[in-house]
């Protein structure tokens, strides 16, 4: 029978709308969770998939040896894609000229991701390519032609082997960043590379083996795989591991989603705590009445307990559907915006909004309903009986632990979820004393003020207690909101920082010195910005402070995988490669010490090391590196280490000399400029007179980061709507809540024969008052919580925002105020008998 | 006796010491009889009901319905025998809000486990008039309405004590006499036991004995019956 019972009270209350605010936060709750979930995976699997370009492939496996073939054959036993790709400098001949290149031999399928682009003639029309080169043939970059005064059709000579050059290379997926470390590309089909008899044992060779597939087929496979793995030769890279610009902006934007997503879900649970409150409030009459006419404790609970279990399971389902239409909307959108489909999303979302829904519905309409279920039966002859208040500790730890528990499911972080719960917490403690000593300043202030006014502030002194609860809740909506505000623009301005209009669009390397000048005046002459100039001495880390590191496997090892293996363990591992150093009198821009001193025009010997190589082979201020350029070796102590700005496009160096130590050794100049695409065609023109100049395109890899950026910008404008239709909840559900306990007061002002002026305005005061107050603290909060995030969350510089001191306190005080004042006209506009009688 | 007190007492601690709100209190109500209890406001006639009804806990002395001693069950017991043996009437009507007529008057007999919870309110509240209201919400009904399905609600399960607690106290003069003689009715029909509290001494009148309530004392009424 009380499953009836309960059906019916149910049915009746949410057709009479009694239940809607309860039920709108639950669904809210859940379509923020879902929409965002949803959203986020989809975009981010989309963007993963646009970015996995940047690899040619969603993982790659490099090595410095050859790869175990079952390997490959072990990915296709996981559904995966594979082709191989072998990098190796060599020298390349051609009409009697000789340049260094970088080989690039690649099997069938490559690019897994991402598309080749070639053209018919160097900075001709180009077209995505189809297949790759076949037996000897070879695409060439364009640098090379103009190297090696190349013509398509010409042969060019590497090892023992002649190719015809039958297309110019202008694009490759997974050029990447480092290009002024780089030679100039020839692509050639894997199939050949033997023919060429360049990769003798001892060859520095990079052997790659691409992945593409499903991401659950690649975990498993890289779980099988990784047990083989020697972490000498292995590497195993997706995207997010690099440390280009993209990667950086990438984990920035999750970092971001995801934290606005919590806080998104944070408001939504609060939004269900207060309107859970309100929700067994309204039924202490009902359970008195109950209990009057026979129920027992067992049947109230029952009734109750599926009342809230039906509420939530409906509200749950509404918000999935809602959920769903949103985020299929805003993905439709924004698919529209980029021309270009995001994958579908899996089951986990659906689970993830359903528990948080339930979840919050239940922890925090416990203690609630523990008190709904004790409200004792002579409450129908003395309303002012209410249930035990014995387990409010109860309460807090429920709703508390709830938060917390939100958080960790979500964010699946400890440190995070940890560190913004405690900051909550210490914030909420804040917020209530800052609260108090605010109301009571506001009285004294009042005193002098008009009637409306004064009413005003003497309910806010009389309320208190619960005004500086109720501010709590409106200064977490508000602070929230305004964080997530405050950082979405952080966010972007740091992006168009990174990607200024003119930001470089062409590196330039290979310039000699005695051109350098003139190139200077020639882009002075064209009004071209370009950076200053690099000088680039090639030349190897040999050791550190006496001990040899552990470096490619020389000529004089052969090759021995024995001998790489008794390496002594002592021995850091090395760069493996040859590096770009260079010299500088000054610190280069977008750098910054964070150890040592920079030496200014001092003539000792001395370099400057960048913080993360540093930090990775163990390297302090002090340490004496040994170098060895072109034969010469000599030692230089560190004397500061650099934190450098990767996302810039400029030249950038983990090594930096002073002047005195590199200016004698044979140096080439590197660096980067902007040319607008329309102005393409003086490049030949400009670089005519400098035939071993060579020129990097960077216009596709900068495309292809702003096209990632805007999609990541709509994301975070989409988020921040949800986060604002959540915040306004919150506001609603809180000023429904206390207008109920400001109903008794008004009916005996308005019995008294208050004006319903009078009062509708005293009231709407008493809000612009709590809105303003609760906009000021959480303006403070908000820039307290900002700065920890800005430098312990998303590494970036921290900023004061004025804009918001202004904007806080007058969005509040509108908004609440406004929300007050609405709820407050319905109740003056009712007739002072019916308003008697309802609360009889 | 159907009620039966002994010394029955209610004390409340407040800040300047002990408040009697009942002075120990000894009475008897034959099964049938219509008791109506007067006094003025805070004399403790409200005090009385509750604990009579077994809503509140006594201080002292006992209260007994059908020979059971109240203070011998706990609250689920209590609430069983209100099941069982008792119906109210308020002041305030206490209509759940989110039920309509029919259901407000089928509750307590579905909470009791009655198979027939239905007919059995349908024709209540045709019996007080209500046929065609059985589908309008309280706040679609006027007071006396209101009142009328109290009335119902409180018969529903044939109780055999009904309390009422200034039942036309939230009336007009004219509706307050209707639902008085409708009370009156069914109550005879029934042979309900009814312990009506009230402040209105003609209503008292039509009781077969009044107890007065003065500064927590009760005394009976002699009257001269005309």
């Amino acid at each position: 029978m009380w499953h009836k019972i309960s059906w019916r009270l149910l049915r009746h209350e949410l057709k009479r709308g009694e239940l809607t605010i309860m039920a709108a936060a639950i669904v809210l709750s859940v379509t923020a969770v879902l929409s965002l979930s949803l959203f986020t995976e989809r975009l981010q699997t989309g963007l993963l998939a646009r970015s996995a370009e940047f690899l040619a492939a969603d993982r790659v496996l490099s090595s410095r040896r050859t790869i175990d073939h079952e390997w490959v054959e072990q990915a296709q036993e996981y559904d995966l894609q594979t082709a191989n790709r072998v990098v190796f400098n060599s020298m390349a001949f051609a009409n009697d000229e000789l340049a260094l290149v970088d080989i690039k031999a690649v099997s069938d399928g490559y690019p897994l991701r991402g598309e080749l682009r070639t053209a018919l003639e160097p900075f001709g029309e180009e077209t995505t390519a189809e297949g790759l080169p076949g037996a000897g043939e070879a695409w060439v970059a364009a640098a090379l032609f103009q190297e090696l005064n190349l013509q398509v059709g010409d042969q060019i000579e590497i090892g023992e082997t002649r190719f015809n050059v039958t297309r110019v290379l202008t694009y490759e997926p997974d050029v990447g960043f480092s290009v002024f470390t780089d030679s100039p590309n020839v692509l050639i089909n894997y199939n050949e590379l033997e023919q060429t008899g360049l990769i003798q044992p001892g060859s520095r060779v990079r052997y790659n083996i691409l992945y593409a597939g499903e991401v659950a087929q690649l975990e498993s496979y890289y779980e099988w795989l990784l047990p083989q793995l020697n972490d000498d030769t292995h590497n195993w890279r997706s995207i997010e591991d690099g440390d280009s610009p993209l990667a950086r902006s990438l984990k920035r934007a999750e970092r971001f989603m995801l934290l606005a997503s919590l806080l998104g879900v944070v408001l939504a649970a609060t939004a269900v705590a207060v309107a859970a409150q309100r929700y067994c409030q309204r039924n202490y009459d009902v359970v008195a009445i109950f209990k009057t006419l026979g129920a027992d404790k067992a049947q109230i609970q029952r009734i109750f307990i599926l009342h809230l279990l039906l509420l939530t399971v409906i509200s749950i389902a509404v918000g999935l559907a809602l959920g769903w239409v949103l985020q299929a909307q805003v993905i439709e959108f924004v698919a529209a915006q980029l021309g270009a489909e995001l994958p579908a999303a899996g089951i986990k979302p659906y689970i993830l909004a359903s528990a948080t829904g339930l979840v919050s519905a239940v922890m925090f309409t416990l203690y609630p309903l523990l008190r709904l279920i004790s409200i004792p039966p002579l409450r129908v002859l003395n309303r002012q009986l209410t249930g035990t208040d014995k387990l409010r500790w109860l309460h807090w730890v429920a709703s508390a632990g709830t938060i917390y528990a939100l958080l960790l499911i979500y964010s699946q972080q400890w440190l995070l979820s940890t560190a913004l719960f405690a900051g909550g917490s210490v914030a909420a403690v804040l917020l209530l004393l800052v609260g108090r000593v605010f109301i009571r300043a506001s009285r004294q202030a009042g005193m002098q003020a008009g009637s409306a006014w004064r009413l005003a502030m003497a309910g806010l002194q009389r309320r208190a207690q619960e005004n500086s609860v109720q501010m709590l809740s409106f200064s977490t909506a508000i602070m929230l909101l305004l964080l997530v505000l405050a950082l979405r623009n952080e966010l972007l301005d740091d992006w168009q920082r990174q990607l200024p209009d003119d930001a470089p669009n062409y590196f330039i390397v290979n310039v000699a010195p005695d051109d350098v000048g003139e190139l200077r005046d020639r882009f002075a002459e064209r009004d071209i910005v370009s950076n200053d100039m690099y000088p680039v001495v090639p030349g190897r880390m040999t050791a550190v402070n006496g001990v040899p590191v552990r470096d490619e496997v020389t000529k004089e090892a052969g090759g021995d995988e024995a001998n790489t293996q008794t390496n002594n363990a002592e021995q850091r591992e090395g760069f493996g490669r040859e590096l770009s150093l260079t010299w500088r009198d000054d610190l280069p821009p977008n750098n910054t010490i964070v150890a040592g001193d920079w030496w200014g025009e001092a003539p000792q010997p001395q370099v400057s090391v960048e913080a993360e190589v540093a930090e990775r082979m163990n390297l302090s201020v002090g340490d004496q590196l040994e170098f060895n350029i072109g034969g010469n070796t000599f030692e230089v102590p560190i004397t500061s280490i650099r934190e450098v700005n990767w996302g810039t496009l400029q030249p950038n160096f983990f090594m930096i000399f002073n002047t005195a130590t590199l200016e004698d050794f044979p140096a080439t100049f590197i660096s980067s400029f902007n040319l607008p695409r329309e102005r393409q065609s003086e490049l030949y023109e400009l670089f005519k007179p400098f035939p071993q100049v060579s020129l990097i395109d960077l216009d596709a890899i900068m495309d292809q980061l702003r096209e990632v950026i805007e999609q990541v910008s709509i994301a975070i404008a989409f988020v921040l709507v949800l986060v604002l239709i959540a915040g306004i909840l919150v506001l609603l559900a809180q000023v429904q809540a206390s207008m109920e306990e400001r109903q008794k007061e008004l009916v005996i002002l308005r019995t008294l024969g208050a004006p319903a002026k009078l009062l509708s305005r005293s009231v709407t005061y008493e809000f612009v008052i709590l809105g303003a107050i609760s906009g000021l603290i959480a303006t403070l909060a908000m820039e307290l919580s900002l700065w920890i995030l800005q430098t312990q969350v998303f590494e970036m510089g921290a900023t004061l925002h004025w804009r918001f001191w202004l904007v806080g306190p007058v969005a509040g005080a509108l908004v609440v105020g406004t929300l007050g004042r609405l709820a407050c006209n319905r109740l003056v506009r009712r007739n002072t008998a019916q308003l008697i009688r309802k609360l009889a | 006796m159907l009620i039966q007190t002994t010394q029955l007492e209610k004390k409340v601690t407040t800040q300047d010491g002990i408040l009697h709100i009942l002075q120990p209190i000894d009475l008897s109500i034959k099964e049938g009889e219509t008791v109506a209890i007067v006094g003025a406001s805070g004399s403790g006639k409200s005090t009385l009901l509750a604990l009579l009804a077994g809503l509140d806990l006594a201080s002292g002395g006992d209260v007994s319905i059908d020979n059971v001693k109240l203070s011998d069950l706990d609250e689920e017991q209590r609430a069983k025998v209100r099941a069982d043996k008792i119906g109210f009437i308020f002041q305030s009507f206490l209509l759940i809000p989110s039920l309509t007529a029919l259901e407000n008057v089928m509750l307590p007999a579905e909470l009791a486990g009655h198979k027939n919870a239905e007919q059995q309110a349908r024709d209540l509240l045709t019996k007080v008039g209500l046929a065609e209201r059985l589908t309008h919400y309280p706040n679609q009904l006027s007071g006396g309405e209101q009142q009328r399905v109290a009335i119902a609600r409180a018969f529903i399960g044939t109780p055999k004590i009904l309390f009422a607690d200034e039942p036309t106290g939230n009336l007009d003069a004219t509706t307050g006499h209707k639902v008085e003689d409708l009370l009156f009715q069914m109550n005879e029909e029934s042979g309900t036991t009814l312990v009506m509290v009230t402040h209105d001494a003609e209503l008292a009148n039509r009781c077969q004995r009044v107890l007065r309530m003065d500064a927590g004392r009760l005394a009976e009424v002699t009257r001269d019956v005309a």
